[in-house]
Formats: structure tokens, C-alpha cells, sequence
């Protein structure tokens, strides 16, 4: 009971990020456990949107209304989270135009800035856009980076004092006397920072209070504490674009509908989404049906997507929740807005309140009320600054500099750098010397990898997330490896080893939904390259295997003519051939195997 | 289904039907194509000689006669504006062109004009050109620049990747584009279609643009280099002169400390008679064939340095039948492409479309004798340019030896011929740009079997000029360094005389061998036609 801790945080999402950031600033003892990565759950697979509100003008007003309030409130505390695209909805001539109109009204009517172009303007603006769009309305879209978010609220969190574990389970909600006093979490490799083939530990931690911010596992944790709370998971598809067709957030004008809306995100594009609830938030079909639809309805509004390169699929479920007794059938129409569900007043339970709805845009405010729901609880008295104080990383970041001069670094890699790091720049960027790329596809530098790793351990997927290392176009064919061997500077072989593993592994997951094109090509020289030249599809390293090294190489016949004969006869014989025929006659010469005098340029 | 695995599918079938000598070059730009315009189609059925409509409709921007207006003002032109001044005549009659007017003059004055005038669509968007890379490196392995400079981070880098990492309003492109030489060997090398040197080009164009100080010394000098044609011209109005000039002591001196114009490189001499005025003075063509004609681009060199390989040009073709035209022309813009000076090629491209748009229509295919000449014509305009007619230049391309291997019994004919005077060795280089066009081998084979011919290829390394590259300072070092494998190799080959049929190339391997270098053409004309 000594080491009683004031408030536990119950995951990592975008929701307990901001939770325990809110709470941390108003000097609160808190704990945020997470049983994956940060972002590990519904947050680290959305959709990216800071959305407008414009989405929700017609059908949500309310919500629309925290959107737009809180988007101004992301481009000035996340700047370096978040780029201002825009966005716009655009008109088909078979989309209706009273909605239209709706639409436009509604996003006056919530304080929305929106303006009308025709499609003339918009193409222009978006040359990719189909020429028979007839009209779009321009509103204040932006494309948000949902992982960058969640650690730069966990870093701030920790900076005031919070502990932050992730890969920590909860695996019991404690309850005495009925009230919850804590959680029993499972620690994949003992507190602090992951590192892998570290042993698992359990711990019990009490607290005053514990928040349940699990969104689609809310009803998992309730259970545990003996509570219903009916989270309805809705499983919603997007598709990542190698390049971006689209500069701007492209909505599509009509009132529902799957497949209605393309975000442009960092070097890619990300098509989505449908929504379709599930029974279990962790195990649903992945169809292909859901992938194929992407393409072909988006293309309706951006034609060029039909014949670009897909990198991947990776599906998100939605914790919607609705309050009982509404009984809607359409995940659609349930409400997008968020619950404070009170176990003491709901169920006579103390000690426990679930935060289950919400959107990402509107993390912040939900985090808020539920700071101020709890300092309630705990009679502590202390005002949010959450609104005003901008996250490590958006401090003072106003201009971006020629980081190529000063970290001798390429210009498009330094502006990538800057814009994932913002006013971390100069701190992540400056100590290393000599700082190659690392990520080619991204621009990721050694640098940039070697922070992530001193934040996030062992666990290269962490890596990945902070820096978007692996996260091109060869899905880490070329890099997994190379962020591998950043670790062995700190950690054994086999953590490296089982590193790169997960690594790769994960990034295959979501190539999975692209093989086809020329993402399978991909696919197949990565296969190619990790499996025959590195040897990873049996690596006697890992198999145990002992290797008669003997038979890959016999070497040289003994009496061939010496070792400096060799060379002057390939080198007479290659004149001799390119005489008079150049090099086609080469390939029957018998020194044409060793790859002649321009194979190894 | 809406997936294809590749991005060409649609475009092949119209592409494929001109037979000319670069396949992957036709897919190439067919995807381009479809996928700028998205429309397609309107080269469905290409009509013999008739000009098609190009890409889009929209005029060319900068009309020749507006340009003559321009030139008019300029003092220096006036030495040949008496020509200029005459009406419009076709090609055949052997006039001195005067499309240039003076306006090269002004050219070299950045300020002179308007940037608003070019490119009013914006710059290209070449992003979805990443989707075509897997990063298999081949193309880095294969250049010639990345071998020797450290500095320079690759073809894959400068195009695929950045490209990708771009964003539409991002301007900063790498300055290390501005050491790609542009000799195109990374698009050879590329085993995906990824469209690399048009990322180059366009990359190069937009750092120029944007980024590089326009008044800046290296700026003059590329400018200058790029130019060539408007030095080329005024030198050759008193070429001993300038010949000597150029290649005295103090004033290289000069060039080399002021301008980064390497004082180890000896400018070309100018000829006494350009080609063009042996042309008007032998009368024009001697031959009249409206079913065999051809419209010669000679470009800059072999008018204003080395009129012989023209010269041979015609008589070789005149000795097979056809009718030579020499339409007005500029520069093909090879040197303005690899210096990013993208609107001044554009503006030589414009006179250069609408003449050649013009023989062709009048049943002429275009020859070019200098392989990077061909091409750009071939490639690189239809890649960078919408210019009305642009696409017709393109498929009516070709180089010279090339067209003839096509349409004539070259080989029976070579082999009825007596050969050449006396025995002859030859230490052949193909030229970079020969290679993306397929004609890498084409001078062997055609010399091969003639009696008295020793034709030795010295392998397939990169004399390492391209073009300009070799004439900056800075560039000097490494570009010797690329060029010593041929160096090598042309001093191990039998022969004492180079052959290539570029004429950088050929300036290259004279300064680094001491070797005479002659053009295919010029064998040519000396077995056939002697
Ligand atoms: C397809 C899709 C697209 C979306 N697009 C957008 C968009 O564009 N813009 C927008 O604003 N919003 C969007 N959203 C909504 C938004 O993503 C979510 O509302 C938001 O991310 C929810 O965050 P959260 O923290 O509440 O939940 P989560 O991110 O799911 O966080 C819950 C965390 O709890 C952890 N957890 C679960 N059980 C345990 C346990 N036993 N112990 C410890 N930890 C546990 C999980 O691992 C998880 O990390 C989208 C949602 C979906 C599904
Ligand atoms: S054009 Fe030549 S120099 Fe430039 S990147 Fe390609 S191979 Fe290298
Ligand atoms: S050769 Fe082509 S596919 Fe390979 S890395 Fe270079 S651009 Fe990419």
C-alpha cells in the first residue's frame, strides 16, 4: 500500500497518451501501462485525418463543432505531428447536390471554415483529381501522424514525473471491498524499455484511481473488474499508396458511404475505409474484397490510383460505443462522439472510470475531461494546460532550416528529418558523426535510428514508429538489417537477431494485402535477398545447424597455373575477345564466369 | 480487374507499331503518357508522314517569328542577319538558316527573359515515377559518376527516392544533381522502366530554377557550356581567330580561374567552312527524291567543328538515292539538359519541332549524326516538353547509321565495295547515349566483315566527358578518371585512329589518347562513296 500511486492509465492509445500528459501536468502521480507499443491498438492503425470536422457537418454537429475546435488547437501544441494539407469534399455529377448544399451549410453552421471552387480550380489544385468532378468545398483538413502524437504526449508525460510501460499487460483489475484499488500487469521483458529474450515479470500496482482507456478492449477490462461496458468494434480497412497522388485531404461528397476518402501522409497516400462492426477487436477476417474496393471507388475520384503501386492493407477497429438501450444496427449511425462511463455511479463500483468513443482529433479534450473528472475524484485541484502548452518537439518550431548545410546531410533527407524531429532537430541530428541513411526509402538517418533506440529499446517496431524507418516502398527489404545492426552496438547478437525478426515480420503482414505488381516484385528480391544472400530462411545461426562450410567452397584446383596467372590470362584474354567482336563473343569465353573486368563496378 | 502489374500495358500497342530501334524506349513513354494526359488515344493510327496532333493542343510558346523580332535588336546577330532576312524557303534550297536570328545573344544575359514565359503549366510531378523502383540498386552499380565521386549519392537517390521524398511545393532538390554528367546509363541499367534520367533532367531544371544563384559565376559558366551553339557561332565568324583564342595561355588562364573552364581541355578548332555554308555554296541537295527523303539535324558540332562528318553524311546518302534536306535548326539541347537549363533547351527545342514537324510532312525521316542528338530527339522531348509535333520528331528519329542498317543493304553494299583505300584499325567507343538507343554494337557489325577494316570495341565503360561534364574544372579530375578505363583499352586496341559518333566523346578520347577520332560516317563515305 506504501507505494500507491495516484492514478493508472490503462493503454496507449491516442486517448491514454492524453490522459496521462493531462495528468502528469497537474502533478499527479501517474502510470500509464500499455500492453503492446505505444499506439499498439486502434491508434496506430487509423487513418490519419485531423479531421475538419467537415466529415461530421451533416450528421454530427456537435462532434464537427470539437473537431474544428480542437484541429486549431493540434496545429499549434502538435505542429510537428501535423501537416496542413487542407482538404476538400468533391462532387461527382451522380453525387446529389441538395447534400452538397447540406454539407456546405453544415460546416457554416459548426464555425468550419469552408469555401466553394469549381472543378476547374480543384484540378488545378489536385491535377490528379477526375476531370468530371464538378465542385468541391475547401475546408481546414490537415494529415496528422498518429505515433509521433501518442510519444510526444507519453515524453512530456514522463518529463512531469509519470511512469510510462508499455509491453505491460494488464492482467487483473484489482478490486477490494468492492472498489478497484489497481491493476495486475505482465511485463514482456521487465519494466523500463523493452528488450528482447529479457525475462517477463508481473507486477501489482495500487492506485487511487484507475482510468480504463483500452477503446476497443474497454469491455475487456471491464470484465475483469466485473462490469459490462458494450463497446461495439467496427473494423474499418486503408490501403497505403507508395507516393502521393493527392497533396490534399480528398473527401468525396456524399452522405455515407465506404471507400470516400483519400489522406495524403508523409512520402504516401492512405485510401479508406469501411466500417463494419466485429465480435472480437483483435481477430477479424482481413478480406480482399475490402482492398480491391479501395482502389476501384476511390479511382472514381482519382483515376491515377488504379494503376499505382499499393504498398500494404492494414485494418483498425473503432471503439464505438453506444449507451444501452439505443439499439442501432448500422455501425454507421452510431455516434462518434466519446462516454465517460462513471463505474461508481453506474455500476457501484469505485475507483474506475472507462473513456470508450471519441476520435483521435479529439484526444485532447476527451483527455481533459477525464483529467478533470478524476482530479474531481481525488479531490485534487489543479487547471489543464494541455490547450496552451505545445509537446516536446513543437516547442518554438516555426522555421525549417537548411539542415543539409549543417548536418551534412542531403536537402530532401534533412527537410524529412526536421519535419519528423521539429525543434528536436538540432539535439537528435547534431551528436552523430558520420550519419549515413539508414532508410533510403524514407530518408531515415543513423541518427534518427540510434534516438529511437535509446527511447524504445530493443523493440525495432517502437524504432520504426518514432522515425518511420522501413515504412517505404522496399517495406524493409533494405533496411531491417541495416536498423538491426544499430542495436548491436548496444545489444547482444540474438536481441538484434530477434529485432530484425519481429521487424520484418511485421512488415510483411500488411504486404501481404499488395501482391500483386510491382509490390510483389518488391516482395520477391526482398525474399530473394534475405532469404538466399543473407541467408535468413535457414540460418544455421539460428537453426543450430552445423554447416559443412567446406561445400559452398572448394576453392581453387591446385595446379590451375598459380593465383597471378589467373589474373593476367583474364585479363590477355578479355582483350583478345573484345578485338574485334566487343563483348557479346565474351560470354563464351571461358573466363566469362569470373565476371571479366567490369562485373564488379 | 483494375490491378496491372506494370505500368505500360495500355500504351504498347500504338507504341510498338514504329519498328524503330529502342523498344523499352517506346514503353517508356507510352506510361508517360498515359499516365500525364490520362487520355491516350490520340496516336491511335499513326498516318505516314502526316503530323499528328500532339500530345495536347495547346501552342507552342514561344512562335520562331516572335523570335526573329527579338533578334533583331541584338548587335551581333547582324552579321549573318542578311540571310535572315530572307523569305521563308524550304529546306532543300541549301539556304543558311535563320530561325536563330541573333537572339542566341541575349540568351546569355539571364535577366533577358521572362521566366513566366516557359513552363506555364508548372513544373512536372514525377512522384508516381517512384512506383516503378524496388530499390534493386543496379542503376548505382552501373554509373560512371557515383564510381568515382564519393560525394555523389547515385542515380537511385537522385531519382526514385527523391523524387518520393518530395513534396508538390518542396523545392529543395539535392545540389548533388548537378554532378550527374546525364549520360543516361543508369536508365539502361534499370531493369524496372523507372524513368531516371527524365527525373534527372526535370530535377536538374527545377535546382537550376530555384536554388542555383543565377548570377553566380558557375551559373555563367554552365550557361556558357550549355550554350555551346551561340559561342560555337560567334567563333566561327572568324574561326582561326578563335581557335587560337581560346587556346592561348592568358586568356585559359583566365577561363580556368574565373569560370571553372579546365585549362587542360583544348577548345575544338572551328572549322574555316561550317557545314552549313558548304551546303548553300555546293548548291544544296544534288538529288531530288520525294520517295526517299531525309532531314538532316547535323546539331552544333558537325556544323561549326567538324563539317566532315556532315559532308559525309550527305554523300553518303546522297550515294543510296535520297534527297538530304537541312531544315533551320537549334541546338537538340543535350548540354542545356545536362546543366538544368531546361528553358533554353525548351526554346531551341520549339524552332527545332516546328522545322523538322514541317520536313516531315514533307515525307522525311530525321537523321541525326551525333547520337545524343538522336537522342533527344527522341527521348528527352517528348519526355520533358509538350510542344505540338513533338511526338511525330520522335518516332521520325534516327541516327544515320542506324536508318540506313534499316532501309538499305548496307552490308552488300560494303561488301561489294573495294573497301577503303589502305588497311585500317579502328579503336571504336560506343557512346553512352548510342547505348540507350540500342546502337551500341551497330558500328562493329556494319564494319566487321569489310576487307581491309579492323574494328576493335574498347568495352562498354563511359569516356567519362558526357557532353559539358568534362568542361568544368571541378569536374575535370574525376571525369579522367572515368574516362581511363577507355583510355586504356584504346591504347591496348590495335588501331592508332578512335572512332565514336559523339562528338564529346570524340574530344575525350583525343585528349586523353592523342589519337585521331573519326565518325562511322566519314568510313563510310570513304568506302562507299570514295
Ligand atoms: C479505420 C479507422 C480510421 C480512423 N480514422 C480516424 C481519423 O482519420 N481521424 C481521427 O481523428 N480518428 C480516426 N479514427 C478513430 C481513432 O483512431 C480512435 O478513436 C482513437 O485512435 C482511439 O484511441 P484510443 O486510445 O481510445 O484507443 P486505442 O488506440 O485502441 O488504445 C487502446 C490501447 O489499449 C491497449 N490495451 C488493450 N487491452 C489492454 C490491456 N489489457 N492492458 C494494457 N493495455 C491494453 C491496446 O493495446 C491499445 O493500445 C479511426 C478509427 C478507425 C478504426
Ligand atoms: S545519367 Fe549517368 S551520371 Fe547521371 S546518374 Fe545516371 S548513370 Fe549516373
Ligand atoms: S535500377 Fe531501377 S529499379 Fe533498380 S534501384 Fe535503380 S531505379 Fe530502382
Amino acid at each position: 500500500m506504501d507505494d500507491q500511486v495516484d492514478v493508472v492509465v490503462v493503454g496507449g492509445g491516442s486517448t491514454g497518451c492524453g490522459v496521462i500528459r493531462d495528468l502528469a501536468r497537474r502533478g499527479l502521480d501517474a502510470v500509464l501501462v500499455e500492453k503492446g507499443n505505444l499506439t499498439h491498438g486502434t491508434t496506430g492503425r487509423m487513418h490519419g485525418l485531423l479531421h475538419s470536422g467537415g466529415r461530421y457537418a451533416v450528421s454530427d454537429q456537435k462532434s464537427a463543432r470539437e473537431c474544428i475546435e480542437e484541429n486549431r488547437v493540434l496545429r499549434d501544441i502538435a505542429a510537428h505531428c501535423v501537416e496542413e494539407t487542407g482538404g476538400m469534399f468533391v462532387k461527382r455529377p451522380e453525387d446529389s447536390e441538395e447534400y452538397f448544399r447540406e454539407k456546405l451549410e453544415g460546416c457554416r453552421a459548426c464555425d468550419i471554415p469552408a469555401e466553394v471552387i469549381d472543378g476547374e480550380e480543384a484540378r488545378r489544385r489536385e491535377p490528379y483529381l477526375a476531370r468530371d468532378v464538378e465542385k468541391a468545398i475547401v475546408v481546414p483538413d490537415g494529415a496528422v501522424d498518429p505515433f509521433r502524437l501518442c510519444v510526444a504526449n507519453a515524453a512530456d508525460a514522463r518529463e512531469h514525473g509519470a511512469r510510462v510501460e508499455t509491453h505491460a499487460e494488464v492482467t487483473d483489475v484489482l478490486v477490494e471491498d468492492d472498489a478497484v484499488v489497481g491493476v495486475e500487469i505482465e511485463h514482456d521483458s521487465g519494466p523500463g524499455k523493452r528488450v528482447h529474450r529479457e525475462p517477463g515479470t508481473t507486477e501489482e500496482i495500487r492506485a487511487r484511481y484507475v482510468v480504463n482507456a483500452t477503446g476497443a478492449w474497454a469491455g475487456r477490462i471491464g470484465e475483469m473488474a466485473g462490469v459490462d461496458v458494450e463497446v461495439r468494434p467496427s473494423k474499418g480497412v486503408m490501403t497505403v499508396m507508395n507516393t502521393r497522388q493527392v497533396d490534399t485531404v480528398i473527401n468525396r461528397c456524399r452522405p455515407k458511404g465506404d471507400a470516400d476518402i483519400v489522406v495524403p501522409h508523409e512520402t504516401a497516400c492512405i485510401l479508406g475505409t469501411t466500417d463494419e462492426e466485429v465480435d472480437d477487436p483483435e481477430d477479424y477476417p482481413e478480406e480482399e474484397w475490402e482492398v480491391d474496393l479501395m482502389i476501384e471507388t476511390l479511382s472514381e475520384l482519382v483515376p491515377a490510383l488504379k494503376d499505382a503501386r499499393t504498398l500494404r492493407s492494414f485494418w483498425g477497429v473503432r471503439p464505438l460505443y453506444e449507451p444501452p438501450g439505443t439499439g442501432t444496427d448500422d455501425p454507421t449511425d452510431i455516434t462518434r462522439d466519446y462516454f465517460l462511463l462513471d463505474h461508481a455511479e453506474r455500476d457501484d463500483l469505485p475507483g474506475m472510470t472507462s473513456i470508450v468513443g471519441g476520435k483521435l482529433t479529439t484526444y485532447r479534450m476527451m483527455a481533459e475531461s477525464i483529467s478533470d473528472h478524476v482530479c474531481g475524484k481525488l479531490g485534487h485541484d489543479a487547471d489543464c494546460d494541455t490547450a496552451d502548452v505545445p509537446l516536446p518537439g513543437s516547442e518554438d518550431f516555426s522555421v525549417l532550416r537548411d539542415y543539409m548545410e549543417e548536418f551534412g546531410i542531403r536537402s530532401p533527407i534533412g527537410r524529412r528529418s526536421a519535419q519528423r524531429l521539429g525543434s528536436r532537430t538540432d539535439d537528435v541530428l547534431g551528436g552523430t558523426d558520420p550519419n549515413p541513411v539508414v532508410c533510403e526509402c524514407e530518408g531515415v538517418t543513423r541518427a534518427e535510428v540510434r534516438d529511437g533506440i535509446e527511447q524504445a529499446g530493443s523493440d525495432l517496431n517502437a524504432v520504426r514508429l518514432r522515425t518511420r524507418a522501413s515504412m517505404g516502398n522496399c517495406q524493409g527489404g533494405f533496411c531491417t538489417h541495416r536498423i538491426a545492426s544499430e542495436l548491436a552496438q548496444e545489444y547482444p547478437e540474438p536481441v538484434a537477431r530477434d529485432a530484425e525478426d519481429e521487424l520484418y515480420q511485421e512488415r510483411w503482414k500488411g504486404q501481404r494485402h499488395a501482391l500483386w505488381g510491382r509490390q510483389l516484385s518488391q516482395a520477391m528480391l526482398n525474399h530473394l535477398l534475405h532469404a538466399t544472400t543473407m541467408n535468413r530462411d535457414g540460418d544455421p545461426a539460428t537453426t543450430d545447424a552445423d554447416v559443412d562450410f567446406g561445400a559452398f567452397d572448394a576453392g581453387v584446383e591446385p595446379g590451375g597455373g598459380g593465383s597471378a596467372g589467373d589474373g593476367s590470362e583474364s585479363d590477355d584474354s578479355a582483350a583478345g575477345v573484345t578485338a574485334t567482336d566487343g563483348g557479346i563473343d565474351a560470354a563464351e569465353s571461358p573466363d566469362a564466369t569470373d565476371g571479366g573486368t567490369h562485373g564488379d563496378r | 480487374m483494375t490491378r496491372h502489374t506494370e505500368n505500360g500495358d495500355g500504351a504498347d500497342g500504338t507504341d510498338g507499331s514504329h519498328g524503330d530501334g529502342g523498344p523499352n524506349d517506346g514503353d517508356r513513354r507510352g506510361a508517360n503518357d498515359a499516365q500525364r494526359c490520362g487520355c491516350g488515344g490520340t496516336d491511335g493510327t499513326p498516318q505516314p508522314n502526316v503530323p499528328e496532333i500532339g500530345r495536347d493542343e495547346r501552342p507552342a510558346i514561344f512562335v520562331p517569328d516572335g523570335g526573329d523580332e527579338e533578334g533583331a535588336g541584338a548587335g551581333p546577330s547582324e552579321t549573318d542577319g542578311s540571310a535572315a532576312a530572307d523569305a521563308p524557303r524550304t529546306a532543300t534550297d541549301g539556304g543558311v538558316e535563320s530561325a536563330t536570328g541573333g537572339s542566341d545573344s541575349t540568351e546569355l544575359d539571364p535577366d533577358a527573359y521572362d521566366p513566366i514565359d516557359v513552363f506555364p503549366e508548372g513544373d512536372l510531378d514525377l512522384r508516381d515515377g517512384a512506383d516503378s523502383c524496388y530499390k534493386c540498386t543496379s542503376c548505382d552499380t552501373s554509373c560512371p559518376v557515383a564510381e568515382v565521386d564519393d560525394e555523389f549519392p547515385g542515380p537511385k537517390f537522385q531519382g526514385p527516392e527523391q523524387w518520393r521524398l518530395k513534396r508538390k511545393d518542396d523545392h529543395d532538390i539535392d545540389e548533388s544533381i548537378t554532378s550527374c554528367s546525364n549520360c543516361m546509363r543508369c536508365d539502361d541499367a534499370c531493369p524496372s522502366s523507372v524513368p531516371l534520367s527524365q527525373m534527372h533532367n526535370e530535377a536538374r531544371g527545377q535546382f537550376v530554377e530555384e536554388q542555383m544563384e543565377k548570377l553566380s559565376l558557375e551559373y555563367v559558366r554552365n550557361r556558357i557550356l550549355a550554350n555551346y551553339r551561340t559561342s560555337a557561332r560567334l567563333a566561327s565568324v572568324v574561326p582561326r581567330l578563335s581557335s587560337f583564342a581560346m587556346n592561348f595561355g592568358p586568356a585559359r588562364w583566365a577561363m580556368d580561374k574565373v569560370l571553372g573552364i579546365p585549362k587542360e581541355r583544348e577548345f575544338p578548332e572551328f572549322a574555316t567552312t561550317t557545314f552549313r555554308e558548304w551546303w548553300r555554296d555546293r548548291g544544296g541537295a544534288q538529288i531530288e527524291n520525294p520517295d526517299k527523303r531525309v532531314a538532316y539535324f547535323h546539331g552544333c558540332y558537325s556544323n561549326y567543328n567538324t563539317p566532315e562528318v556532315g559532308k559525309a553524311m550527305v554523300r553518303v546518302y546522297e550515294h543510296f538515292g535520297y534527297e538530304v534536306m537541312v531544315p533551320p535548326q537549334k541546338c537538340s539541347g543535350t548540354p542545356m539538359f545536362a546543366n538544368g537549363m531546361l528553358k533554353d533547351a525548351r526554346r531551341h527545342a520549339e524552332t527545332n519541332v516546328e522545322n523538322l514537324v514541317e520536313a516531315i510532312g514533307d515525307g522525311a525521316d530525321v537523321i541525326a549524326s551525333c547520337t545524343s542528338c538522336s537522342m533527344s530527339l527522341r527521348q528527352e522531348y517528348p519526355e520533358l516538353f509538350d510542344i505540338h509535333g513533338i511526338e511525330d520528331v520522335s518516332d521520325h528519329t534516327f541516327e544515320a547509321l542506324e536508318y540506313l542498317r534499316i532501309h538499305e543493304d548496307l552490308d552488300g553494299a560494303l561488301a561489294e565495295s573495294d573497301g577503303p583505300g589502305d588497311e585500317q584499325s579502328f579503336a571504336y567507343h560506343a557512346p553512352c547515349h548510342a547505348r540507350n538507343q540500342g546502337l551500341a554494337r551497330q558500328a562493329v557489325e556494319t564494319f566487321r566483315d569489310v576487307d581491309g577494316v579492323e574494328m576493335e570495341d574498347v568495352g562498354d565503360s563511359c569516356s567519362g566527358i558526357s557532353g559539358t561534364y568534362g568542361w568544368k574544372s571541378e569536374k575535370y579530375e574525376k571525369s579522367m578518371q572515368i574516362g581511363e578505363e577507355m583510355f586504356d583499352h584504346m591504347e591496348d586496341a590495335e588501331g592508332e585512329v578512335g572512332m565514336t559518333e559523339c562528338p564529346t566523346c570524340a574530344m575525350q578520347m583525343e585528349h586523353g589518347t592523342g589519337y585521331e577520332i573519326e565518325h562511322p560516317l566519314q568510313l563510310l563515305e570513304e568506302t562507299l562513296v570514295a
